[in-house]
């Protein structure tokens, strides 16, 4: 009776995702009416793909392709997407090989994160187990119906079926090749495969600077193993077991051995993929270098891609908060500011890794928001991605407050915002303070987003410690 | 440790000679550049053509300008090397009894503003700060190439200016003015950056010749409708349209054109004394103080055409490299259809640098080195080890499990 209800279920998922595929193959044949690429919403100086075209062509033309300030991404991604701009089949509607590679993309980045999520869900089940409190994975299974559907599926149809996802792949923004990336890499870090790990991490750097503090979440992910419970619990189970003198049998020394191995930060992985991080990353740079080479130097290449990240020329409006700020402040205090929009990400990074560092991919889905928030130029591409990955946490987030808020606030934001912008830009009766109203509400979201998921997932440890505490003292004489 | 100290000394002295010879190469390539136009050639022709009065009643410096654009075009300089700038609509104004056509003369037989016509600065974009920079080239770095004076050091630049002027100044927009020590200053920021080798300057306003009293860097023509304390006036005026469609210096300007095409080499110095004081109501004055070369033996497509000269030669073709790597290569275009002999000529010295090659060795590692960075192969290259690092991804994650 369960394997065919499993069965359904694993087969209501792969309808779901060929549906999601269908979808977006029917929105692709509708560019105009839908005309997503020009909202400043999906497609900002770094991820659009009008740019992308431009600096193909500028390069066609024996010119630098950052000449004339338009392109700024990466010159590895022009190789490949710049042919495809530049292709077009008979009566199909432009860019379509563009889409079709973002679209295989989208659907390649659920599949990981299902995987990302099976393998999650496979250590989270051993190391309840361990502590002993695998009865609450029956009491979840009858409250949240874990064993209908796993928090992987549930959070790669979140991500096929989010409508920003939809929007970021439809207006043809790159963000979902850097997306692709960013899973790819916390995907090696859970299944714990160093090559696989360091490569979408040294891509997704490359491609957009901000996923560089992921490599917290990575190390942390090949030093201590996916998400657990809080290691005191574990160290608290493996004092009482050597304590009590009764031996259990095989069964308990593996779960002993397992404990161990949980509590102990194990350096050899960790070098494994800082290696294959120097690996790939010394065959990026050689790329670039040969590929800079005739169109100047190294340097003038990281100042008009990662400099431009940094210094924030480009004062076009989107849906980030920065852009109105340095508007408006004098040139006096310009990089004082740079420093202290870019200091704040960097700020975050320590207290969250110390507090979180037992749960690595829910502390790579807090960096995402966090860089989603305060990047210099955010899309919706990049809130597609921590949405995806907030499916994962579905069980522990499932006490989260203000969820109804938050999904209301999201929608309200995302109609209100293309109206502010109309408003603003075409029909002139609106002005600026519109439509950085909403930008300034969609940072309100992603910052109550991120702190009751946080206060959310440590109330799930400590009900946790509580269970196991009791439990110990069930056992204590 | 001596031979340390020796290898060190070795090292500055060779260090040295090759700064020597560096410095040798770059004073020779300096003083080759930096002496007069003359030893540059002549590659390409561009044009500027400024129209900078606004509303309606101004309709003929509209015409003017387009008048000229159309000529200029027509003598075979490209969209591409022309920036067009004109201050107001006229063509598809509201009060033009003919919606989308300009016209230069009351028989309306010539439609101005046809098909082709590619405007680079239009309406409030016609200021004196973007004039300027379009003439010294200080763009910001987003401005478009089509919007940029891509002049080099061997270029002849045309620059045609119409509107209302007074002594020593040219209106913009009925708003603001460009002096003639801007346009002087402009003039020599152009020569001291080498962006053009001749400039012509056409001025048809009111004191027209006051606006390039200034001047000073040599290479520079100039030419304009009236002298100072005269008036240039319209030529006739359109009942139909109910303006006057055109002013008497550009109309006997478009008058000597109008007779030639590509190939005819009449001389400034025809042009010039083609004006006819009692017919403009004025003295056209033209400046030759500042230019070198006598005005009979310079074609007037030299500036308002694009003809190029052909140079034969027998000897193997060596592509003249610039400097600055980042600076676009000198073109030599040939706008004249190549005859058969030419081809000819080309194929035989393809010919002979091919045996040549296969003579030395050095020559066939340099030509080896050539072929494979070339930047279609660089490009592929840098695609397939792109398209290489998936495989590479899978067989690393499958030998290190």
């Amino acid at each position: 009776m369960r394997d065919s209800n499993g069965n359904a279920k694993v087969r209501w998922f792969w309808i779901w995702v060929i549906a999601s595929l269908i979808f977006r193959l029917i929105l692709l044949y509708f560019p105009e009416s839908v005309n997503l690429s020009s909202r400043p919403e999906v497609s900002t100086p770094l991820t659009s793909i009008r740019r992308l075209a431009e600096g193909y062509w500028l390069k066609q033309s024996s010119l630098s392709p950052y000449a004339g300030s338009m392109y700024h991404g990466s010159p590895l991604l022009l190789t490949l997407l710049g042919p495809l701009t530049v292709r077009r089949i008979e009566g199909q509607p432009d860019h379509l090989l563009c889409s079709l590679v973002l679209v295989i993309a989208d659907v390649v980045t659920a599949m990981l994160i299902r995987a990302a999520g099976q393998s999650l869900k496979m250590s989270s089940t051993s190391s309840l187990k361990s502590i002993g409190l695998h009865h609450l994975l029956e009491y979840s299974a009858s409250l949240l119906l874990s064993e209908h559907l796993p928090s992987g599926d549930i959070a790669a149809l979140v991500y096929l079926w989010n409508p920003f996802t939809i929007a970021a792949c439809v207006g043809l923004s790159t963000s979902a090749i850097e997306n692709l990336m960013i899973v790819l890499s916390l995907y090696g870090g859970c299944t714990r495969q160093a090559p696989v790990a360091a490569f979408g991490w040294v891509m997704a750097t490359h491609l957009s600077l901000y996923p560089a503090i992921l490599i917290i979440p990575v190390v942390l992910l090949f030093g201590y193993g996916p998400d657990a419970p809080p290691r005191k619990l574990l160290r608290q189970r493996t004092k009482t077991d050597s304590s009590s003198s009764i031996d259990k049998g095989s069964v308990e020394k593996d779960v002993k051995n397992q404990l161990r191995g949980l509590n102990f930060f194990s350096w050899k992985p960790v070098l494994h993929v800082l290696f294959w991080i120097l690996l790939w990353s010394s065959y990026v740079l050689v790329l670039c270098g040969i590929y800079a080479r005739r169109h100047g130097s190294l340097e003038e290449l990281f100042k008009r891609t990662y400099g431009f990240i940094l210094t924030i020329p480009d004062l076009s409006p989107n849906i980030g908060v920065l852009w109105y700020f340095f508007a408006e402040v004098f040139d006096f205090f310009r990089n004082f500011f740079l420093i202290v929009f870019h200091g704040n990400v960097l700020l975050m990074i320590v207290p969250l890794a110390l507090r979180l560092n037992h749960r690595p991919c829910f502390l790579a889905f807090v960096y995402t928001v966090i860089t989603c928030m305060l990047k210099s130029y955010p899309s919706v591409g990049d809130s597609a991605l921590y949405l995806g990955l907030l499916g994962l946490f579905a069980y522990e987030l499932s006490d989260m407050k203000f969820s109804f808020f938050l999904f209301s606030g999201y929608v309200g934001v995302s109609l209100l915002s293309p109206v502010m912008h109309n408003l603003w830009i075409w029909r002139g009766t609106g002005n600026a303070n519109f439509y950085f109203a909403t930008a300034i509400a969609y940072a309100c979201l992603q910052l109550v987003l991120v702190v009751e998921s946080v206060s959310a997932m440590l109330n799930h440890d400590r009900m946790l410690t509580k269970l196991s505490a009791a439990k110990l003292q069930d056992v204590k004489p | 440790m001596r031979f340390l100290i020796f290898s060190l000394l070795r090292l500055p002295i060779g260090v040295l000679m090759l700064l020597l010879l560096c410095l040798g190469n770059i004073g020779n390539s300096v003083a080759h550049l930096s002496s007069s136009s003359e030893s540059t050639l002549h590659t390409n022709n561009w044009a500027v053509l400024v129209c900078t009065s606004r509303f309606w009643f101004n309709y003929r410096h509209m015409a003017n300008t387009l008048s000229l654009y159309r000529t200029v075009k027509r003598l075979g300089i490209p969209d591409e090397r022309i920036i067009l700038m004109l201050a107001d609509d006229m063509a598809c104004n509201a009060r033009n009894k003919y919606p989308a056509q300009v016209f230069n003369n009351e028989n309306h037989k010539l439609n101005l503003y046809g098909d082709n016509v590619e405007v680079d600065y239009r309406g409030y974009e016609v200021t004196v700060e973007n004039f300027l920079r379009v003439l010294t080239g200080r763009h910001e770095a987003a401005v478009p190439r089509s919007k940029r004076l891509l002049s080099d050091e061997g270029s002849h630049v045309l620059l045609y200016m119409t509107g209302h002027g007074g002594d020593e100044f040219l209106k913009f927009q009925d708003s603001e003015e460009l002096q003639s020590h801007d346009l002087a200053d402009a003039v020599k920021q152009m020569k001291e950056k080498r962006r053009f080798k001749e400039l012509l300057i056409m001025v048809d306003t009111c004191q027209a010749s006051t606006l390039f009293s200034q001047l000073h860097s040599p290479g520079v023509l100039a030419m304009g409708s009236s002298m100072k304390g005269e008036n240039s006036y319209s030529h006739h005026l359109d009942p139909d349209v109910g303006v006057s469609v055109v002013d008497r210096f550009t109309y006997y300007t478009l008058a000597f054109f109008e007779k030639l095409n590509m190939y005819d080499n009449a001389s400034l110095s025809s042009l010039f004394n083609s004006f006819n004081p009692n017919l403009l109501m004025s003295t056209a004055y033209h400046r030759m103080d500042l230019y070198q070369r006598s005005l009979e033996e310079v074609p007037v497509t030299n500036f308002f055409g694009s003809v190029m000269e052909t140079l034969h030669t027998d000897s193997a073709y060596s592509s003249h490299r610039s400097i600055d790597v980042g600076e676009a290569k000198i073109k030599i275009c040939t706008d004249q259809p190549i005859s058969g002999s030419d081809r000819r000529i080309l194929r035989n010295m393809n010919n002979k640098d091919q045996e040549n090659s296969r003579h030395s060795f050095g020559q066939l590692w340099n030509s080896i080195l050539s072929k494979s960075t070339t930047p279609e192969n660089v490009d592929a290259f840098v695609c397939h080890s792109l398209l290489l690092m998936l495989p590479l991804l899978v067989v690393s994650t499958w030998l290190s499990r």
